[in-house]
């Protein structure tokens, strides 16, 4: 089904906007309705355009649970407004109505923007992404450049931590016994990386100038990045759903 | 060697233009007390193709570095007198401009890159130029073609090799189309067949383009009669021209073996995989004491990631090894992991397990005395290397792994480093050594293990090996008395 | 306000970035446990570890908008690991780094002490506070429990990100690897100018 690959091939500035978009809304609806029905439309547009594997998706919304339980039960406890009906006593604490709606409004909270998130992180290509707010959102290329210099850096970065540590090892140091000595450690690890980043970050600088890399805008792209019709397509879907979960929430309240 | 003895007949000059040209220049780094170079002058002409030589550490990357304008700006180190680009004073150039026209392949093969892939790499350098896109595809399989490097064109840059990364550099630079072309130590990396290759296949783009190529050289044998001149590098002064450089290639003394009966390290079997991808296959092999091993192979073979095995810093996914129980030393194929001090002198004193007299002994032989109150980063790149090793060898590890230990090493420090490794292995240490370099191969080494696409496809007794020119070419290495590619 | 900014100065903001990216990453995991044991504060005492970055590459490069700049630049690596928090971490990411840039520029960009670190480190907490204020819904929480979650908050700021980024810059500083930025080039004037430096 080639639907399926609509939001895979979205143009990713504007997804990134939409997110961004998406997310200020609902920061200003504090009842359950809203967060949950948007949570429910992402999960069913992720599921009709796009492929995504499910087991890690669930695996990633384990820990996202977690905070949306904190969430809950610390609003329960501490929240600012205590008006409204009591609906439930135990030992002499008293939950209301109101505080109870608020609550779960911020628990679907956690979930609504986790959901966006994983929508975003399953169906966008980093380096896409970044030469899109470079091609769309006009970022600067030094800034676009340096960002992708630093992402070709993130797999060394844990070969260089293992290789470090195996130096260390080597060599003799680094079987501290406390805790706040091997807080301390963590300086003599941190600080070669850095300073081994430090030399690549100018290696890196120097071979792109080298290269005739000046940062000015350039006026042609290998692999430009468009907007097209279907892009537009899936933003007034998505507006939809904000807008539909919006108004839908403050109804059902 | 200060002379200008004979000239190739058909480079007789018609008024050359000069394009490079440094006089009376002057050059130090910010913190430093000593300037490194002092009222040097020199000059390169068009479609020169000239060598700089001279011992490691002596500034030949910082000479690089000013023609490609990339110093004194990126770091504030202090340039006097005229050093002039195309008769044109460098600093009037506007940014980017000189860097259009000359090329710099990088002595480093890590750290060369920006973008994900060998495609997107070559087409950040395009759009760099401005130049159009039809004329970007024609160009980026152009070159790719040329250089043989087609089959490579989606992969990941940073699953290649050493090697392979550093001819990847070099068809960036080549696909810029420039006047000239700076290379720091292009062959460092490469196996003896592909270097080969790499400078017969200079030469015709030389001839086709009329290129002006700068290079940094140790290994003048590698290249044959390829150099018009040789400039020796020194610290001041009118540097010293020599025409139509040639080398043989270097003579060590004679060694007998050390080999004792008792083994000292052991693998069996292993085997490493990574996404999906067989990088080593059930390679076995045995080292015993006092024994000199060298590991060869092509560019891309799984030599380094086997050394990154033994010592525990890649997963094997099967096999075992045993080596008794102290860890082996190893020095990787970048030195700069090992460094854990601040001065290059409490780097080798490090682990205390030597006495002061061979601390001392190493220092001076290493010639890291020049360089011991220097922080072990802040020194050049040969010198880091020799930093590393010294510091391995004062700290008697009974088996000691050596990722190409001779690449980017003068030949004076390859003779040290042979008679070191000599007096370590008569002492009874295993030493396991990856090199290209067959000559240094050829004249230390016990045995020879022979690695292919993850497989160890040989194992030969020192002088067994070189008699099998099969062998040595499905291998990519070339015998050391025929070294020379003809040009 | 890129044209004075050297490559390899925007090229080290990225790789600090990558770097404390992975240790950020590494802190949400650990946050978001916690965070479904002790609630929302879980993360409040260790929120400083996500300004470190702006306060650093400042101290380091010294140019106006180095802090702001370098945790943008840590938020859209961030988001190119790929993670729960997604793409409003860039939003996140650039509120802090204006709340450290406010510190700094405060200053005049002129002083590098380890007060005005600090200081940095407790804009950063209070601009980003502001912010989970409007997007977690903190509104509806009990005054005394958020002044608690501020206090906690301003705290950490100053102290891990602050008096932390002081701490590993200084000893990143003495390995020598800095020559060629603006704290190597300040640190000699600061000895001579009793705590005046130059920018
Ligand atoms: N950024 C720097 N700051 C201070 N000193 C430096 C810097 N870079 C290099 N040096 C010093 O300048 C000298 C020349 O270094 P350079 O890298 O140019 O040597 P090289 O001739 O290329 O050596 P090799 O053959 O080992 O690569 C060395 O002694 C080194 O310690
Ligand atoms: N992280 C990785 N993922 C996938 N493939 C990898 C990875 N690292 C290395 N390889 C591959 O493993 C092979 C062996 O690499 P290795 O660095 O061991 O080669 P080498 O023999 O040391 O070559 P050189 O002489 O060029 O240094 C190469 O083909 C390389 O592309
Ligand atoms: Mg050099
Ligand atoms: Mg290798």
């Amino acid at each position: 089904m080639s639907s399926r690959t609509w939001l895979h091939d979205m143009n990713p500035a504007l997804k990134f906007i939409l997110v961004v978009i998406s997310m200020l809304t609902l920061a200003w609806f504090f009842n359950p309705w809203t967060p949950l029905i948007f949570f429910l439309g992402i999960v069913l547009l992720q599921f009709l355009f796009s492929r995504v594997n499910w087991k890690i998706w669930f695996l990633l919304m384990i820990p996202i649970g977690f905070t949306a339980i904190g969430y809950l039960w610390t609003t329960l406890l501490f929240a600012a407004d205590t008006t409204g009906n009591v609906i439930w006593v135990w030992r002499g604490f008293e939950v209301t109505d109101e505080q109870w709606k608020t609550a779960l409004s911020l628990t679907f909270r956690v979930f609504a923007f986790s959901s966006m998130s994983l929508l975003f992180a399953f169906t966008t290509d980093p380096v896409k992404f970044v030469m899109s707010l470079m091609q769309q959102l006009r970022l600067s290329p030094k800034l676009a450049y340096g960002v992708m210099v630093g992402y070709q850096f993130l797999p060394v970065v844990r070969e260089e931590f293992i290789l470090i540590r195996h130096a260390h090892r080597l060599r003799g140091i680094g079987k501290e016994k406390h805790a706040w000595q091997r807080l301390l450690g963590m300086r003599r690890l941190l600080i070669p990386l850095l300073a081994g980043a430090v030399r690549r970050a100018e290696r890196s600088a120097f071979a792109m100038e080298a290269r005739g890399f000046t940062g000015e805008r350039r006026t042609v792209y290998y692999e430009p990045i468009g907007i097209v019709g279907r892009d537009w397509l899936m933003t007034i879907v998505i507006i939809s759903l904000l807008t539909v979960s919006s108004i839908g929430g403050l109804l059902l309240s | 060697m200060v002379s200008t003895h004979y000239k190739k007949p058909m480079s007789l000059p018609v008024a050359k233009n000069t394009i490079i040209d440094f006089n009376q220049v002057s050059f130090q780094f910010p913190d430093d007390e000593e300037a490194v170079f002092q009222d040097i002058s020199f000059s390169v002409q068009k479609g020169e193709r000239v060598v700089l030589s001279g011992p490691s550490g002596c500034g030949k990357s910082t000479l690089l570095y000013l023609m490609n304008r990339l110093y004194p700006s990126n770091c504030d180190g202090k340039l006097n007198g005229s050093l002039q680009l195309w008769n044109k004073d460098a600093a009037n150039y506007a940014p980017g401009e000189i860097n259009a026209r000359i090329a710099t392949v990088f002595q480093d093969p890590d750290a060369q890159f920006c973008m994900p892939n060998v495609e997107q790499e070559m087409a950040f350098t395009l759009e760099n130029l401005h130049v159009p896109r039809k004329e970007m595809e024609r160009r980026i399989t152009e070159t790719l073609e040329m250089t043989g490097l087609t089959p490579f064109r989606k992969t990941t840059i940073q699953t290649l090799s050493g090697g392979m990364k550093q001819r990847v550099a070099t068809a960036c630079a080549i696909l810029m189309q420039p006047g000239v072309l700076l290379l720091d130590e292009p062959l460092a990396h490469l196996d003896p067949l592909t270097a080969q290759e790499y400078v017969e296949w200079l030469d015709r783009l030389q001839l086709s383009r009329s290129l002006t190529i700068v290079a940094v050289e140790h290994r003048l044998d590698l290249w044959g009669p390829f150099f018009d001149r040789a400039i020796h590098v020194q610290s001041s002064g009118t540097y010293p021209v020599e025409m139509n450089p040639m080398r043989s290639s270097m003579n060590f003394p004679k060694r007998t073996t050390s080999i004792q009966s008792v083994v000292a390290f052991e693998a069996c079997n292993i085997s490493v995989r990574m996404k999906e991808k067989q990088l080593l296959q059930d390679v076995s092999l045995c080292l015993q004491r006092g024994e000199i091993a060298i590991l060869a192979g092509p560019n891309g073979s799984g030599k380094s990631t086997f050394l990154k095995t033994i010592c525990g810093i890649l997963k094997k996914s099967d096999g075992h090894i045993q080596y008794g129980i102290i860890y082996p030393g190893y020095v990787p194929q970048s030195p700069e992991h090992l460094f854990v001090t601040q001065r290059v002198d409490d780097e080798i004193r490090f682990s205390n397990r030597t006495d002061d007299a061979t601390i001392d002994d190493i220092m001076l032989r290493l010639r890291l005395d020049e360089i011991q109150n220097a922080h072990p980063f802040s020194v050049s790149h040969g010198q880091k290397r020799r930093v590393a090793i010294g510091a391995m060898l004062a700290d008697k590890r009974p088996v000691l792994l050596l990722d190409e230990p001779t690449s980017g090493q003068d030949a004076s420090a390859l003779q040290e480093l042979f008679h070191l490794i000599d007096e370590r292995a008569k002492e009874g240490f295993a030493i396991l050594m990856v090199t290209h370099d067959m000559t240094f191969a050829a004249a230390i080494a016990d045995t020879i293990f022979l690695l292919k696409n993850g497989e160890l496809t040989g194992r030969f007794e020192n002088n067994g090996l070189l008699k099998h020119a099969e062998v040595l070419r499905d291998h990519k290495l070339a015998s050391p008395f025929g070294a020379c590619p003809h040009v | 306000m890129l044209k004075s900014w050297k490559l390899k100065e925007v090229v080290l903001m990225s790789v600090f970035a990558v770097v404390f990216a992975v240790v950020y990453l590494l802190f949400v995991q650990v946050g978001n446990i916690w965070s479904g044991v002790i609630g929302p504060i879980a993360f409040e005492w260790i929120f400083g570890i996500w300004f470190i970055v702006s306060i650093i590459c400042a101290y380091i490069i010294r140019k106006p908008g180095a802090a702001v700049l370098s945790e943008t630049m840590a938020s859209v690596i961030e988001v190119m690991i790929g993670n729960a928090v997604g793409p409003r971490l860039i939003l996140s990411g650039i509120v802090q780094g204006l709340g450290a840039e406010a510190a700094f520029a405060a200053t005049g960009y002129k002083r590098y002490d380890w007060w005005v670190l600090c200081l940095a480190g407790v804009g950063a907490a209070i601009f980003s506070f502001a912010y989970g204020f409007l997007v977690s819904g903190y509104s509806a929480l009990d005054p005394s429990l958020l002044a608690l979650m501020f206090g906690l908050r301003v705290l950490s700021g100053a102290v891990i990100s602050g008096l932390g980024g002081k701490y590993l810059s200084d000893g990143l500083l003495a390995t020598g690897a800095l020559r060629g930025y603006s704290i190597s080039r300040d640190v000699p004037k600061k000895h001579k100018i009793k705590g005046e430096v130059i920018g």
